[in-house]
């Protein structure tokens, strides 16, 4: 056999899974969000109505809505919180790799512990009630049951969960900066902050994009926390409060049977996405 | 911003403090593993267990929901989905890096294109496509849909295309067919990337939830992620608190080994999962 052919044996597998189980079924929902259909009946061609019926579904709106709470709450904190993390555990001083360990931990169990930990911590007497309502004599908090409270809490947990896997991607960065940059400044006696505002911030740049850029595709894709958090058993609850664009996915598509309405939000999810990958690459190519 | 050395107390009080903020909700987690089930909850919080207990917490979960169970069907599907992506993954990256052959750029192309799309768009129109295969509620339904991925393509070809083609020349003028050379020249050379690909693919397989969520539906074929909210929203039951951390510690357990073990794997294996984009 000549040995081009050789070259297409070796990638068709991964060629023909990613058509059947990637490419098939996107294009797949493209058609679906153009139609109705229950599972049962075939599906009835119904053209843009889907997406003109989300326009004034409450339920949709609510959730685009929480959605877009929770990307801002889990991307400008994260973000922040994420560099200053890095800058702290770049520098040199005693005990820093046991402290760096433990502040990695939450990278390490699956978001369903999270989760469910943080369910319990949560509890209107638990742990948490403890420590934020004690000392004023408050004994109950019902976190997870009120409809401010509990997409708040969503949004601290998610940070708290991520904040370590960023500072890790900001300190790759900052390893890759060349030290005699560093050395200069320090030279000249620029302070601390100037060095880093005029010095490392610029050299950062790719990865600050990149570290907005997934922390915005990630929080639009968030779905677990709330599946398992919500007071309801996943429905989103109290009130809709942390129905998520995700959860209102699987809400239409595996408890309602409206495939095509399922189809629809997904696809609004998609382009998104696409907008915010959009963005990050616009930034990335005005930065060269 | 490297700052001088009479900031160092300072420094350490503040990464103390960041530390032990994000350790607490691990700490608990542990710790409430091997409390009595009373305490767990106790005002004011036992930082150590009162009535220490090896294994009843995980007994009791056990006995409530097939612990063990959910944790063979984790294993089963984080090993074929590590196993399939490295090994299809490391082949594909090798043809396309070091092969020409009609359409390559196209295929190419065609791979990475699908790097980029969420599985919130994938997973009700898989749903009706797995469901016409008939395999819903079942292990092929839950464990193949995800076994292979574009992201293994492409960081196995960036390392592949390092491979000095001398090397390969070499092998064949030996007279070694193409597989063979994949298998026992290219395989090897490529073992350190393999590591960073496999610890990513199992973090990815062993979290995974929205699939497994809804494909399923018997609990005997459940994954430890979905089988978790068992103890946490038992159906008509008190949560488990006992054996939800119970549960969660075994299901943290074999990400913390291979963050114990292969730490620059690790770390490397995320960035390069960050970075993909």
């Amino acid at each position: 056999m000549d040995r081009k052919w050789w070259g297409l044996a070796f990638v068709l597998p991964v060629v023909g899974f990613l058509a059947v189980f990637n490419v098939f079924p996107v294009l797949f929902g493209f058609y679906l969000s153009l139609t109705d259909y229950d599972l049962l009946n075939p599906p009835e061609w119904v053209g843009l109505d889907n997406f003109l019926n989300l326009l004034d579904d409450r339920l949709f709106l609510t959730a685009f809505g929480n959605t877009l709470v929770f990307v801002l709450g889990a991307t400008v904190p994260v973000w922040i919180g994420s560099l200053l993390a890095a800058l702290l555990f770049d520098q040199g001083f005693r005990g820093k790799e046991i402290l760096k360990t433990a502040f990695f931990l939450p990278v390490l169990p699956p978001v369903v512990v999270v989760a469910v930990v943080w369910r319990m911590l949560l509890h209107p007497n638990g742990i948490m009630t403890w420590l934020a309502g004690s000392f004023r004599g408050v004994t109950e908090i019902d976190w997870l049951s009120s409809t401010v409270l509990a997409p708040a809490a969503m949004i601290v947990v998610h940070d708290w969960a991520v904040i370590p896997f960023f500072m890790m991607i900001w300190l790759a960065g900052l390893a890759g900066i060349p030290p005699e940059l560093r050395e200069a400044a320090h030279i000249d006696g620029a302070s601390p902050v100037r060095t880093f505002w005029h010095i490392e911030l610029p050299q950062l740049r790719a990865t600050a994009v990149l570290v907005a850029a997934i922390s915005t595709i990630n929080a639009f894709q968030t779905f677990t926390l709330q599946y398992v958090m919500s007071a309801d058993g996943g429905a989103g609850g109290p009130a809709n409060s942390t129905l998520v664009l995700g959860l209102l996915v699987l809400k239409y598509g595996f408890q309602y049977f409206r495939m095509g309405d399922a189809a629809a939000v997904s696809v609004v999810m998609f382009a998104m996405i696409l907008a915010v990958t959009a963005l990050q690459l616009w930034f990335n190519r005005r930065a060269d | 911003m490297p700052i001088k050395r009479g900031a160092q107390p300072t420094l350490f009080v503040v990464a103390l403090a960041a530390a032990v903020v994000f350790a607490f909700p691990i700490f608990v987690m542990i710790t409430s593993a091997f409390k009595a089930e009373e305490e767990i909850q106790s005002i004011p919080i036992h930082w150590l267990p009162h009535h220490f207990q090896w294994f009843a917490r995980f007994r009791e979960a056990a006995e409530f929901a097939p612990l063990w169970r959910y944790f063979a069907n984790s294993s089963l599907y984080a090993v074929v989905h590590v196993a399939a992506t490295v090994f299809f993954g490391a082949l594909a990256g090798f043809g396309f890096a070091k092969y020409r052959f009609p359409g390559r750029t196209f295929l190419f192309f065609f791979v990475i294109s699908t790097i980029m799309i969420p599985f919130q768009i994938l997973v009700v129109p898989l749903f009706i496509e797995i469901k016409m295969f008939g395999w819903q509620n079942s292990y092929p339904g839950l464990i193949i849909p995800g076994m292979m991925n574009a992201f293994g393509v492409f960081m196995m070809r960036q390392y592949a295309s390092d491979l000095p083609d001398e090397l390969l020349e070499a092998a064949r003028v030996d007279g070694a067919g193409e597989f063979h050379i994949f298998l026992r020249i290219v395989l090897p050379l490529l073992v350190p990337a393999l590591a960073s690909l496999a610890i990513i693919v199992f973090i990815w397989a062993w979290g995974a939830f929205l699939w497994p969520l809804v494909i399923v539906q018997d609990r005997s074929m459940n994954v430890l992620a979905v089988g978790l909210t068992n103890y946490s929203q038992p159906y008509q039951h008190a949560p488990m608190w006992g054996a939800a951390m119970a549960a969660s510690t075994v299901a943290t357990v074999p990400i913390a080994c291979l963050f114990a073990f292969f730490q620059r794997y690790f770390i490397k294996g995320l960035t390069a999962a960050a970075v993909k984009g």
